[in-house]
């Protein structure tokens, strides 16, 4: 049993894991934060997506040690006060989730992705969603979701822009 | 899946021949090979760990029987292997030419495999096989070399 | 009564819970003293199973405990036959169904042999290895043809064959048809199998308490009721002391409806034994194995027509591939052999098929549940018998198709349903026009093709119609509430897998009683909410459960305006339900709230009229004489580089008729995935068995499932053919995106080829493109 020392959605945790617990589970299970979900344990499907210091991994290609020591956020983390992301608010509006299950992976990607990238181009989304696998939607309105958004949400460099960043 | 080939090896048949009976020597022709004990007159038993692929170190049970045995020509290696990741199990035939000084080891290897390693690895079969064929024979090679002087 | 939502496009109620990762799903459900489960799974497709020696697993740290078939006494027992085999003269049926855990012999792989049961999933699949195996290999039978050879190993002994059925239907007489013919177009096709991949894989939780005798489970499964059912009785159980609960469910398909599997048969039964709360999740590399797949499938067709392209007649052999076992009985061959039929006369058609056991995983209903196959063969006939006359694509099918004004229109063979299938509604022709000037088709033809063709780039269009059954019965069921806060509380026994029920089914509800959409909360896949009914299949929640709503809505709606005209003294037509009011009408002030009369309704003191019910509340089911066919016509455009075998989809055009829509988001929203998944199963995805029955591409990283560099946005067209068989006019869509999309994807690629290639088999991938290209041809003798 190892100890790690994990920050989560800006709470730190002390826990004692074995080596060979997937960062995946770690949050799951041992943290109850379930919004993070396990599609193939492959690293294939994207469903497992958090950010480890601000850049998008796969959590169940990760153990829980490997954690240690850094800042981890969910998709639990994106809403403040009950209010929904704006980029959250974007799927709802265009109707980019059907089942859900691979929607949270799909705004973990996409958060870091739209910092870079204020202004993406169709095929640059498309591009940045080609991680995520949804077997629902077909991805038409995840994409029409992130250019919502990016309409909303205009590049810091070009005047007003949300707050709600990393 | 089969993988054939031919190689050179030293020495004459028969010297060739009593070392790959040699469990030993025959260890060293397997990349992997953890043990190998000859547990009867035509029949061998151990095991062996491989990495293919996302599978690094798949371990597996080994038992070898010989058939259709003309030494110094020829022989038939029965291989049944099994373990959590899967199984490979089929015949190899080897053929010993002399030519020269040294013989010619020619084999063919009929393998069907199955489980984990059919399943997730089954891209790099081909090529995983060969380089352990490959790995092997050079070793075979330097075995020989060293024991025949 | 206002029409407020019904036909409009309103945002989800559930989706704030998904998109902030609240939503629970099986896999989420944490259970005090929670035990895991791992099952070790056979590696060999066929083998004489001896011995399984659990022991060392049992002693293994953590291990509380490790079953084998031996260890389930009587419980061990094949499952039940889930759908029976139709009654079509003539025909033969072998059932055989799935069991627990492989006792005496093995028949595919991936079936389980031992359940193991510890503290942890990582301990569970640590014990896997303890576990020792006799499993003798038998030689496996895959090959549809090879598995009726004489010699060949046999699948079940017992029935000293590896067939599973045998059915003919027929409809007038094919041979005269075909001596008349002017031109005969035949052709072996292969559709090959391929696997649902919900990106949630299934899973089992359940739960026994002792003290209350309450056994709850809950399930990925898409039939809650049917579960609850079949599990009380397994278990001895009165059904009330069984609660099934399929909560948030990503993603069904089809396979969520195969019902009891060997892991929702053995987890609850462990869980009693155990005392202990059990929870298996499957991983995706046994979904690969353990959860159904389908459509292997080969067809010797052929198709008579008259010199100008009328059809004459059909004749159909083929062969479907059941997999190891047969518990869904003919559902997807049926389906195959009704849906050939499609939007056309045909006069005669003489259709056979011939399924058969396999030593692979057991095939039923997945997204299109067989009817593509129907589709691709009766569109690619038609495109040769096009070349062939020398007639264009499009207009062969505008001459044979069912007119406007011949609904009903009777096919006179046996549905999947066991019904007729007769078409109830629909308008072929139009939805023809309205896709062919989507697409631009003469212009693309006459003018972008050639010039395209002039600067070396090789565009290719294809045009496909069909028809989609959907809506079959037997039933549904639904209860609407009016609480005294005014909330109204609607509850069906339906489950939800991403097709928006929370909010299409408040839309119906909400109109009914004039109340805020936002107001109707919805339960769906709760046995203990509501117990009646059958599950979501075959396109059908709409239409079924949608009409149950609606009827158990207008009965509220009737008493609502009873108690109302009573207590204001006020005729039921002066009367407006609105706003969560009654009122008199003109007078928005007047009247009372909905809440407030629900209140009325159920007094602490006074009297309720005899034979009136207290509160207000109803309960109604609706079951449908039979399905009813949904319709469209899907275009594309592709651009093939000829060196690499390399496609793109340039455009994507579909044409629909579901009837009466309630929800023009979720409509286009399951058209859009369904496409995606046609696209997937044309040129992507495709299980690889070898010749010993072992699965070659167990992975996402080789079996490819379209991402979003791969689908493109679908553009979308209506037409609105109501439906005369429910109150709500409305037909299924689940499925339609996902149908055609193999038959049109042939005749684009082949159409930008200049048909030096003929596209006979699915799916179609660069690879084997690239083959038939340096071939030169197609697979055909």
């Amino acid at each position: 049993m190892h100890p790690i020392n994990v920050g989560v959605n800006g709470i730190r945790y002390e826990r004692s894991v074995e080596a060979r617990l997937l960062l995946s589970d770690f949050l799951r299970h041992d943290l109850g934060l379930t919004g993070t979900r396990v599609g193939c344990e492959h690293g294939v499907c994207g469903a497992c997506t958090v950010l480890l210091d601000g850049e998008p991994v796969r959590s169940c290609l990760m153990f829980a040690v490997q954690a240690d020591g850094h800042d981890l956020r969910t998709v639990e983390g994106l809403s403040e006060d009950g209010k929904l992301h704006p980029l959250q608010q974007a799927f709802h509006e265009t109707h980019a989730l059907q089942c859900g299950f691979c929607t949270p992976g799909f705004l973990m990607t996409l958060v870091p992705f739209l910092e870079e990238h204020p202004e993406p181009t169709e095929t640059e989304i498309r591009e940045a969603l080609s991680g995520n696998l949804c077997r629902c939607t077909g991805y038409a309105n995840i994409v029409r979701a992130v250019q919502r958004y990016a309409a909303s949400n205009p590049d810091p460099g070009s005047g007003s822009r949300s707050t709600e960043a990393a | 899946m089969i993988v054939e080939g031919t190689y050179p090896l030293p020495g004459k048949p028969e010297a060739v021949w009593d070392l790959l009976m040699d469990p030993d020597v025959l260890a060293k022709a397997m990349p992997g090979t953890r043990t190998l004990t000859r547990t009867g007159p035509d029949r061998y038993e151990g095991t062996m760990a491989v990495g293919i692929g996302p599978i690094t170190a798949a371990e597996f049970d080994l038992v070898i029987t010989l058939t259709d045995v003309m030494r110094p020509e020829s022989y038939t290696m029965l291989i049944d292997s099994k373990g959590r990741f899967g199984f490979a199990r089929g015949a190899a035939r080897v053929v010993l030419v002399a030519g020269g000084d040294g013989t010619a080891l020619e084999y063919r290897a009929d393998l069907q495999v199955g489980g984990k390693i059919a399943g997730l690895g089954q891209r790099l079969l081909d090529s995983v096989s060969r380089m352990m064929i490959r790995q092997g024979l050079e070793a075979l090679q330097r075995e020989l070399a060293a024991r025949l002087g | 009564m206002t029409s407020r939502y019904f036909g409009a496009p309103i945002l989800r109620l559930e989706d704030v819970r998904l998109l902030t990762g609240r939503a629970r799903f099986v896999d989420d459900v944490d259970l005090p003293g929670m035990l895991h489960v791992a099952f070790l799974r056979s590696d060999e497709a066929h083998g004489r199973l001896n011995r399984v020696d659990p022991s060392a697993a049992r002693a293994r740290r953590g291990v509380v405990a490790v079953y084998t078939a031996a260890d389930l006494g009587d419980y061990w027992r094949p499952g039940p036959l889930l759908v029976p085999p139709p009654p079509i003269p003539g025909m033969v049926f072998n059932p055989a169904t799935q069991v627990p855990l492989a006792r005496d012999k093995v028949r595919h792989a991936g079936e389980p042999l031992a359940m193991v049961v510890a503290e942890s999933r990582y301990l569970a699949e640590d014990a896997l290895d303890d576990i020792v195996v006799d499993l003798e290999p038998l030689p496996a039978v895959t090959g549809l043809e090879a598995a009726l050879r004489p010699g060949v190993p046999l699948v079940h002994e017992q029935f000293g064959t590896n067939l599973a059925a045998w059915v003919r239907q027929t409809k007038g007489d094919y041979a005269s048809a075909r001596a008349r013919a002017h031109a005969v177009v035949a052709r072996r096709f292969h559709y090959d199998r391929g696997a649902a991949a919900a990106l949630e894989n299934r899973g089992v939780v359940a739960q026994w308490d002792a003290r209350a005798e309450e056994l709850t489970i809950w399930d990925t499964t898409q039939a809650p009721i049917p579960i609850r059912n079949g599990m009380a009785e397994l278990l001895g159980l009165r059904e009330s002391q069984v609660r099934v609960i399929a909560p948030f469910i990503g993603g069904g398909f089809g396979p969520k409806i195969m019902m009891f599997y060997p892991e929702e048969v053995l987890v609850p039964w462990a869980a009693m034994r155990l005392g202990r709360p059990v929870k298996w999740i499957e991983d995706r590399r046994e979904n690969f194995f353990a959860t159904t797949q389908e459509r292997s499938q080969i067809h010797d067709a052929e198709l008579a027509v008259a010199k100008d392209g009328k059809i004459l007649g059909v004749k159909d052999r083929f062969l479907h591939d059941t997999g190891a076992y047969d518990p869904y009985g003919l559902t997807v061959p049926l389906n195959s052999q009704c849906t050939l039929l499609g939007p056309y006369v045909v006069p005669h058609y003489d259709s056979e098929f011939t399924a058969v056991f396999t030593n692979q995983p057991i095939v039923t209903p997945v997204r299109g549940a067989g009817r593509q196959h129907g589709v691709f063969v009766m569109e690619r006939l038609l495109d040769f018998a096009a070349r062939e006359l020398g007639l264009d694509r499009v207009e062969i099918r505008r001459r044979n198709y069912i007119q406007p004004d011949q609904f009903p229109y009777d096919n006179q063979i046996l549905f999947q349903d066991f019904r007729p299938l007769v078409y109830d509604s629909g308008d072929y022709p139009a939805a023809l026009e309205k896709a062919v000037a989507l697409i631009g088709y003469h212009r693309f033809v006459s003018e972008e093709q050639p010039a395209a063709r002039k600067e070396g780039r090789h565009l290719g269009v294809g045009v496909v119609s069909y028809i989609e059954g959907t809506g079959v019965g037997p039933y549904e069921g639904a209860r609407v509430t009016v609480e005294p806060s005014g909330t109204v509380r609607l509850a069906t026994g339906v489950g939800t897998q991403g097709q928006g029920h929370f909010t299409t089914l408040a839309q119906v509800v909400a109109d009914q009683l004039g109340v805020s959409v936002e107001q109707v909360q919805v339960s769906t896949g709760d046995t203990r909410e509501f117990g009646w009914g059958t599950g979501t299949f075959a396109s059908r929640g709409a239409v079924v459960a949608g009409s149950a709503c609606h009827a158990a809505a207008t009965r509220v709606r009737e008493k609502v305006l009873d108690l109302a005209s009573r207590l204001l003294e006020l005729s039921p037509e002066e009367l407006v339900l609105a706003g969560g009011r009654v009122h008199r009408r003109g007078a928005p002030e007047s009247g009372v709230s909905l809440g407030e009369l629900a209140r009325k309704a159920n007094p602490l003191r006074g009297a309720v009229t005899p034979g009136t019910e207290p509160g207000l509340e109803a309960t109604a089911y609706f079951g449908p004489d039979r399905g009813n066919a949904a319709n469209g016509v899907h275009a594309m455009v592709v651009e093939v580089d000829p060196e690499t075998a390399a496609v793109k989809i340039r455009r994507y055009v579909v044409v629909h008729d579901c009837g009466t829509v309630i929800n023009p988001l979720v409509v286009e929203a399951q058209i859009q995935g369904g496409v995606a998944h046609g696209i997937g199963n044309a040129f992507y995805e495709r299980l690889c068995f070898d010749d010993s029955g072992q699965l070659l591409n167990a992975s996402f990283m080789d079996y490819l499932l379209p991402t979003a560099l791969d689908v493109p946005t679908v553009e979308l067209d209506h037409v609105v053919s109501p439906s005369p068989l429910n109150p709500l006019g409305t037909k299924g869509v689940g499925e339609a995106g996902a149908i055609p999309t193999g038959a049109a994807f042939a005749q684009a690629v082949e159409d930008a080829l200049g048909q030096e290639v003929e596209i006979t088999e699915m799916p179609m991938s660069p690879c084997r493109l690239f083959e038939l290209l340096e071939r030169g041809g197609s697979g055909r003798p």
